[in-house]
């Protein structure tokens, strides 16, 4: 009877653990202005691009830089940098989710981005407008 | 309102689908209460007789509905929805087929059909468990079908139908108000290009034919439960629940295989959400079968077996519903878009999760329980644990796949890790650990007792060797972490005992060896994971060392730097590889990427030459689709897809300048900054549709020009055209060359022409390329077969098993 208290023990200690470390691993979406304050730590934030202010991308003189201004849900403006190609189709996003940390308090580095744009493929066209 | 008479519509293949449904659901519900009835009240035969006939009837209305859809993607009538959502006029026959499962309903439609034919089965081979277990399928055959109907029941829209004809779901549509609207649609909106391809053929029938597999074990033990045969359902259900571990690990497996192939994210698991959910129903199913393997041999954990397989078709009703509706979001390669069904797919789980609640607390009690004193040296103990250890493994997934929903009950704002791969491996592996050497530990002892002193011998011996092949293999592989030294031990450690296990009946009786050589399988398949995601080598990544902005931290710069461009026509020195990218060609819609890989040994010489077609389309609707290309070897792959390509347009052009105007008779050339042009004659054989310019003029020469460059030759041909009195020119532009050329005149006694040229920077043909090396992955795909030819041989015994007690 013992060894199962104990393997019960160690069975309820694993899923607390997984609980915790899901719990801890997890990242929250934020603003900027979180980011900035707690400058180094990743965030996921959600934005829309400027379209005003450039997207740079020279894969000539480098294939792995990119970016872009992106302006967060209260407003607040950052430029993003991205080391990765020029995810294509990136002007049509409507709303784009980056994950990554500020570098400094103009600065955000992507690790990820991930894209939502208007044409989601099966969405597609509407056939009304033909 | 006058009534429009629409033309051209095929109607009778849609109204056929929607009666087939109908019938379909009505048959299920008829099947359901006639195979309750008759194990019920066993003295009234009619009732068995008459569900079997309605089940009959049910398998045609299925066949019928496939059919009808089939027929309609099939014919291209884009007056339905799903055909135009989903098709397209160009694909091949073979693509169709994955059109069918690319909507929502066409994979519900998927899994009827299985169920149907797991129901045609066991209709023949349920014996006295026919009538319960078939109640039991029909049940959710009731629920699966009502998916497809497409019916306001009382304001609830209640499934989706496939045959839902366009000018209905959009109704607000002007067009679709005009009596020949269907001459104006002149194409479907085409499938998805990540599904084109022919492993997406194959993968989700096997995946949903494992999916449909895990009804049987569960409706075995609900049979069990409503019959009070508490410990007989058993046996019969082993080999179920054996053909369903089978099954779906192979469906999951060709997923994985799928993403490698076809996928840029460059590997074959990338614990997606969807994947997640259909790996988690297939551990508990693992477990499940363990369980009940220690219940035939001891007469113990007999509860715990019930469980496991009522989790583990439940779980499949969880992973439905985490994929359709739309809870995932954005967040998934295999996302569905939400066709507002979530509501009906929480019924469904919940229907069956509180029919298997209230039936097992009810007979809670009068499940036959053996107390048995605990046995270290024993292997249902050992397995046992196995199966505990599945259940971590599986909670821990759920819990981070679920994190959504946990936002959605809880409304937090949790969002995903942001190294999911980090978080996921810091458990699983681990588990992975325990979960082999509890395998090789099992696999060593005896049900019920072994001799200590004989297991710690055995243990000691093969453990010793094991040690020494890790040792080896640590080496050959070129691993350095302690923590892949102990998977890497725990792996070779099972395939070493199992061998020896498996060693005196691979002589004679290989039947009965089916465990030993899928826990072979097993192992060699950690070890193809563990090497190849270990030592998977970014070879295109930026090994200069330089970081391009300052301020940031070396280190991670340099990790970034995954992608290379490459010119065409210029070779670039790429790890040990030498790649030149020499130009592309297109085919059907993909534009296939030439490159050429050098392998160079250490003095910088070519040993090997091969070439590789990364390929991608350019889709109107998801922009550039890439697509890899790999090169297998025994020892390692060489990965690579093309991450970015410059789009063929004119923005990034500098304008033209330096013009001149040339006389030319024909063999003239003329030199210019760009190239050698040569007029090689002139030609009548102009096509008037392409350009609108040309549509009315009365005669059209055009001009052969070839250029010549350092390494290539390409050839424009500009248009002179006469119409009335005014004259029309058509310039063409050479791209590649930069070179634009005017036609101007023409002397028609001498044939002598006048061209004008002008000149910009060339444009440059580049692709940014990623590529990478997985070492030794083929251990994963042998090991996979290796597996499932343990798991065929074990379904065979079992099934022989039931033959020879009957």
């Amino acid at each position: 009877m013992k060894l199962k208290y104990i393997i019960a023990i160690v069975l309820i200690a694993a899923a607390i653990g997984a609980i915790v470390s899901t719990y801890g691993d997890s990242s929250t979406y934020v603003a900027f202005d979180t980011a900035v304050e707690n400058m180094g730590s990743e965030y996921h934030v959600i934005g829309t691009l400027n379209r005003d202010k450039p997207l740079e991308y020279n894969p000539e003189k480098d294939a792995n830089h990119f970016s872009f201004y992106m302006q967060d849900s209260l407003g607040m403006e950052m430029k993003v940098i991205y080391h990765n190609t020029k995810p294509q189709d990136f002007e049509r996003s409507e709303k784009i989710v980056i994950v990554g940390k500020a570098l400094n308090k103009d600065e955000f580095e992507a690790s990820q981005i991930l894209l939502k744009c208007p044409s989601k493929y099966t969405e597609g066209q509407k056939p009304g407008e033909l | 309102m006058q009534e429009i008479i629409f033309e051209g519509e095929h109607l009778l293949p849609g109204n056929l689908g929607h009666f087939s449904v109908v019938l379909a659901f009505a048959t299920a519900i008829f099947s359901s209460a006639a195979f309750f009835k008759a194990f019920r009240s066993p003295d009234e035969t009619g009732w068995g007789k008459s569900a079997v006939i309605g089940f009959y009837l049910h398998a045609a209305a299925v066949l019928s509905i496939v059919a009808s859809l089939f027929y309609i993607i099939y014919s291209h009538y884009f007056e339905y929805q799903y055909a135009w959502q989903h098709s397209s006029t160009d694909l091949p026959w073979y693509y169709m087929i994955s059109c069918f499962w690319e909507g929502q309903e066409g994979s519900f439609l998927l899994w009827i059909f299985w169920h149907m034919v797991l129901g045609l089965i066991l209709l023949f081979t349920a014996k006295e468990w026919k009538y319960p277990v078939m109640f039991v399928l029909s049940l959710s055959q009731i629920a699966l079908t009502s998916m497809l109907i497409g019916v306001k029941v009382f304001g609830y829209k209640l499934g989706s139908s496939p045959f839902e004809l366009m000018r209905i779901v959009n109704e607000s549509g002007p067009v679709f108000s005009m009596p020949d609207y269907l001459t104006r649609i002149k194409d479907g909106n085409g499938l998805n290009p990540l599904l084109q391809n022919y492993w997406m053929v194959i993968h989700p029938p096997t995946l949903f034919f494992g999916f449909a597999c895990t009804i049987v074990p569960f409706a075995y033990a609900m049979a069990a439960l409503m019959q009070k045969k508490y410990t007989e359902w058993i046996k019969p259900a082993l080999p179920w629940a054996l053909i369903g571990v089978m099954v779906l690990g192979t469906g999951i497996i060709m997923g994985g295989f799928w993403a490698y192939e076809s996928l840029s994210f460059g590997g074959y698991w990338a614990w997606d959400p969807v994947e997640n959910a259909s790996l988690i129903p297939w551990l508990i199913l693992i477990g499940a079968v363990h369980t009940m393997l220690i219940y035939k041999a001891r007469k113990t954990a007999l509860h715990f077996s019930y469980l496991m397989v009522i989790t583990s078709f439940v779980l499949v009703l969880y992973a439905t519903f985490l994929t359709r509706s739309g809870i995932l979001g954005n967040s998934s390669v295999h996302s569905f878009t939400d066709l507002g069904m979530s509501g009906q797919l929480l019924v469904f789980l919940l229907m069956f999760l509180v029919l298997a609640i209230v039936l097992m607390v009810v007979h809670w009690k009068k499940i036959p329980t053996t107390s048995l004193e605990e046995n270290a040296y024993s292997r249902e103990f050992w397995m046992f644990i196995g199966a505990l250890v599945l259940i971590v493994s599986a909670f821990q997934i759920i819990l981070t796949t679920s994190l959504p929903v946990i936002n959605k009950v809880f409304g937090s704002n949790m969002a995903p890790p942001t190294d999911v791969i980090a978080h996921y491996n810091k458990w699983q592996l681990p588990i992975a650990i325990l979960i082999a050497l509890l395998t090789a530990t099992a696999q060593l002892l005896k049900y019920l007792k072994t001799d200590s002193k004989k297991f710690w011998k055995e243990a000691a011996v093969l453990g010793s060797i094991s040690l020494v092949l890790t040792g080896i293999a640590f080496w050959w592989f070129e691993l350095n972490n302690w923590l892949y030294f102990i998977l890497l031990f725990a792996s070779v450690y099972t395939i070493v005992v199992n061998f020896k296990t498996a060693w005196p009946f691979i002589q004679g009786k290989i039947k009965v060896s089916g465990a030993s050589v899928a826990h072979i399988g097993f192992g060699l398949m950690l070890i193809g994971v563990l090497v190849s995601s270990a030592n998977k080598n970014v070879i295109s990544r930026n090994n200069t060392g330089q970081a391009f902005f300052d301020g940031e931290d070396q280190k991670t710069v340099k990790e970034n730097y995954e992608n290379i461009y490459l010119e065409q026509g210029k070779p670039v020195d790429m790890n040990n590889y030498r790649v030149t990218y020499l130009g592309d060609s297109s085919k059907w819609v993909n534009i296939y990427y030439k490159v050429r890989y050098e392998q160079l040994d250490k003095e910088g010489n070519v040993k090997n030459t091969f070439m590789l077609y990364p390929n991608g389309q350019i889709n109107p609707k998801m922009g550039f689709i890439a697509n890899p290309d790999t090169r297998h070897y025994l020892s390692h792959d060489v990965f690579t897809y093309v991450s970015s390509v410059p789009k063929k347009n004119e923005e990034n052009d500098a304008p033209f300048h330096n013009e001149k105007k040339h006389e030319l008779k024909q063999g003239d050339s003329v030199r210019t900054n760009n190239g050698m042009v040569y007029f090689d004659g002139l030609h009548t054989k102009v096509d008037r549709n392409s350009s609108p310019e040309l549509a009315n003029v009365d005669l059209a020469v055009a001009a052969k020009i070839r250029i010549v460059t350092l390494d290539s030759t390409y050839t424009v041909e500009p248009v002179y055209a006469i119409e009335g009195n005014g004259i029309v020119s058509i310039e063409k532009v050479s791209d590649e060359t930069g070179l634009r050329f005017r036609f101007m005149n023409i002397d028609p006694k001498t044939e002598h022409i006048l061209i004008e040229t002008a000149e910009r920077s060339p444009r440059k043909n580049f692709i940014i390329m990623k590529a990478i090396v997985f070492p030794y992955i083929n251990f994963l795909w042998g090991g996979t077969i290796v597996m499932i030819i343990g798991f065929l041989l074990s379904i065979q015994r079992r099934i022989t098993e039931i033959r020879r007690s009957n």
